[in-house]
């Protein structure tokens, strides 16, 4: 069906042989069919907006034999693709030449993709330190006896291939992890080859400190040529590392700045920051290192802290980070409402959206926990404590804080006999039995916020809770992983207190008992330590103002304040991210 | 094709280049645009196809428009309307045609402008800040004219 196409007869038209053959063929490709006459195989470019590919196909070919030759190719699903040439989407039922698709055209390639599952293969570099950690906890499910390989592989490949690049970028997943600068921020700050980055630039640090600069560098790293910029500027700087002059303490002391900035950013989550004294406005550089700090934590749960302006805008992102409802939808199966996860001191909206991506696939910890490094890993922890809580001091999360030191190692053991009893592993990889250990954690918040006085007093040292073992499980195992004791791989947080009591041994059930008692206490106590007040009490004033700018839902605005703990302008954006958009 | 303003390039020439282009698929494949119908021996209607930038409320669709060229194009603008129903700045709500006062090259056309221009322009528009969020009607719903 050829296509006669002359508009006007007097004007010659170059480049185009407008003759019989029709406006569609371009350059006369008609001599350039291979081996047969006219009619049988032509080469068709297909194109999606990543690569193409040519595809030899019969020009009375039907869409959908197309389809299948491209599914072929392109390893998709038929109903996965969309054609759409010149214009018009091709429908199955129609033929390549009724489209006048010839010899030599190119055709546009849609894979529709609403969920890409193999993310997980994708995010296996620690190129940036943020995909690290994210790639820590995906890559575990490989099974990689050297994880150190395993990350350095897909480097390698990572940087060879751009295009891998741009899918990763492509994936809803990454760019909602990326488009939360809180959470970037908190994975860069946990590897620890960041720490020693951030140490050597300290530019970086401040840039980590600036939501503003994060927001913008996190729109600069979606562009992925951007993102192989900045990935070769750290590799250069990393192999600058390599004369890092033992520096320890300064690294140190270069953290604690960065955590105050850091824990303050967590802060809508809960009420203060207790790290907010050690980091920031005192010792910048006279800390020493820090199981040697001994200065006394401020109240956590004392007069609320005067907010942070500079980290008004990282709440907002925050804020609106963690919105969604606790009715599962689609992305997030167990209904986990990240807004109210936890009180933890890693509750920080990156530690929620990292829960959130591992509540979403149970796979990934099903994975991680049955990696068999992982149980070898667990069983010589639990031999050799020493050992283990050498590795959790090395976690930067907990430097500057003594006696949270002190508590998990005194906890240790029971964590230890906690991680090797399977039924805690099967606790954590049981979504169900997740989503039942978040219950009890909002639960818990609810009480602490709604009826303080219920629980009784106990002072206040650290704020772990229920199922802050789980998010500091979570947590430190990618930052651990990449680079907590060099040659072990490390452990995990916290114990996770299995709720539901399997005993296995009396021991371990007395001991969980214990845990879990001991946990609630803290927890409760640091509901209620620190002001007898009502937070209704405490923020009346507060209130007062949210109701007269026309925020009337006084119980969502009582949640607000505390949760930001009486800072109005977090409060407002809190309460404005929770509204759909 | 010629830039120069001295040259005035005739029509027809314009657009069975235009046309030749959209069948090459040159570009980088998130638009594609064609002839609504072969036979059409003035060369006006045309149909064209964006796919929604990624990491916007337009990603993952695929956005069907018209197109037409009138008999001054390339030195008129042409007319342009979506198929596909949209939410985006500039865009009648109600039967999808695009504001030529709105977008911008559309507003201020020059004649070394083309179909694959505009359809390019729509789409990086809709990676504006103020439209890449906007919440979007269903999947696959059609303006009714």
């Amino acid at each position: 069906m050829t296509r006669k196409l002359t508009p006007n007869p007097s004007c010659s038209i170059g480049g185009v042989k407008m003759a019989d053959q029709g406006v569609a063929d371009p350059g006369n490709n008609n001599n350039n069919k291979p081996e047969t006459s006219e009619g049988t195989i032509i080469k068709v470019t297909v194109k999606t907006p990543k690569d193409k590919e040519e595809i030899a196909i019969a020009e009375d070919a039907s869409v959908t034999q197309f389809k299948e030759e491209i599914s072929r190719r392109f390893k998709a699903k038929q109903d996965q693709l969309v054609l759409i040439f010149a214009g018009k989407i091709l429908k199955d039922g129609d033929s390549l030449s009724q489209h006048g698709i010839k010899d030599g055209l190119t055709v546009h390639l849609v894979i529709k993709t609403a969920h890409n599952p193999s993310l997980c293969n994708y995010l296996h570099s620690n190129t940036t330190s943020g995909f690290g950690d994210l790639a820590s906890l995906a890559g575990l499910g490989m099974g990689s006896a050297n994880f150190m390989e395993l990350q350095q592989q897909m480097q390698r490949q990572l940087m060879s291939n751009p295009e891998m690049l741009s899918q990763i970028m492509e994936n809803p997943l990454v760019q909602n992890m990326m488009s939360n600068p809180d959470l970037m921020r908190q994975m860069i700050m946990a590897n620890p080859q960041m720490q020693q980055l951030m140490e050597r630039n300290p530019e970086i640090s401040h840039m980590l400190n600036n939501p503003e600069l994060m927001r913008q560098t996190m729109e600069l790293a979606r562009n992925p040529a951007m993102m192989q910029e900045m990935m070769r500027n750290q590799d250069r700087a990393l192999s600058n590392l390599e004369s890092i002059p033992g520096g320890y303490n300064a690294l140190r002391r270069m953290y604690t700045d960065i955590q105050e900035p850091m824990f303050s950013a967590a802060r809508e989550q809960f009420g203060s920051n207790p790290f907010s004294a050690l980091g920031g406005s005192s010792e910048s550089g006279a800390q020493p290192s820090r199981t040697e700090n001994r200065e006394p934590l401020p109240n956590p749960w004392g007069p609320p802290n005067s907010s942070n302006p500079s980290e008004s805008g990282g709440s907002t992102t925050g804020s609106t980070s963690t919105t969604g409802g606790s009715n599962p939808s689609v992305s997030n199966p167990l209904g986990i409402n990240p807004g109210s996860l936890g009180n933890g001191m890693f509750s920080s909206p990156g530690m929620q959206s990292l829960l959130q991506q591992i509540s979403e696939n149970p796979q990934l910890m099903q994975n991680m926990l049955s990696a068999p490094y992982m149980r070898s890993m667990m069983s010589s922890l639990a031999q050799n404590p020493e050992l283990a809580s050498q590795v959790l001091m090395n976690n930067p999360l907990f430097a500057g804080n003594p006696q949270l030191q002190e508590q998990f190692r005194a906890q240790l053991p029971i964590f230890l006999q906690q991680m090797q009893n399977p039924e805690s592993m099967s606790v954590m990889t049981n979504p169900r039995a997740m989503q039942a250990l978040m219950q009890i954690q909002q639960g818990l918040q609810t009480l602490q916020t709604e009826a303080p006085g219920l629980m009784p007093r106990y002072a206040p040292t650290g704020r772990y809770t229920l199922d802050n073992g789980f998010q500091l499980f979570c947590f430190f195992w990618p930052s651990l992983m990449t680079g907590g004791i060099p040659g072990i791989p490390t452990g995990g947080g916290m114990p996770v207190e299995n709720p539901a009591p399997s005993p296995s041994s009396a021991a371990t059930n007395t001991a969980q008992q214990q845990l879990m008692q001991q946990m609630l206490q803290m927890f409760a106590g640091g509901g209620a330590g620190g002001s007898t007040q009502t937070p209704e009490v405490r923020f009346q004033s507060q209130l007062d103002q949210l109701n007269a700018m026309g925020f009337i839902n006084r119980e969502a605005n009582l949640q607000a304040l505390i949760a930001t703990g009486g800072d109005i302008n977090a409060a407002i954006e809190r309460l404005l991210g929770s509204q759909p958009s | 094709m010629a830039t120069s303003s001295e040259v005035k390039v005739p029509r027809n020439f314009r657009l069975l280049e235009e046309l030749e282009e959209g069948q090459k698929g040159e570009g980088d494949g998130t638009v594609s645009w064609g002839l609504e119908d072969d036979e059409d021996m003035t060369l006006t209607r045309w149909t064209g196809m964006i796919i929604g930038p990624a990491r916007t409320n337009y990603e993952n669709r695929i956005y069907s428009l018209k197109v037409e060229c009138g008999p001054r194009y390339p030195e008129t603008a042409p007319t342009v309307r979506f198929v596909t129903k949209i939410s985006m700045n500039g865009i009648n709500n109600s039967n999808g045609t695009v504001d030529s006062r709105s977008i911008p090259i559309l507003a201020k056309w020059q004649n070394s402008y083309s179909i694959k221009i505009v359809l390019q322009e729509l789409r990086r528009l809709m990676m504006s800040k103020e439209n890449m969020k906007l919440p979007q009607p269903p999947e696959g719903q059609t303006y009714s004219t």
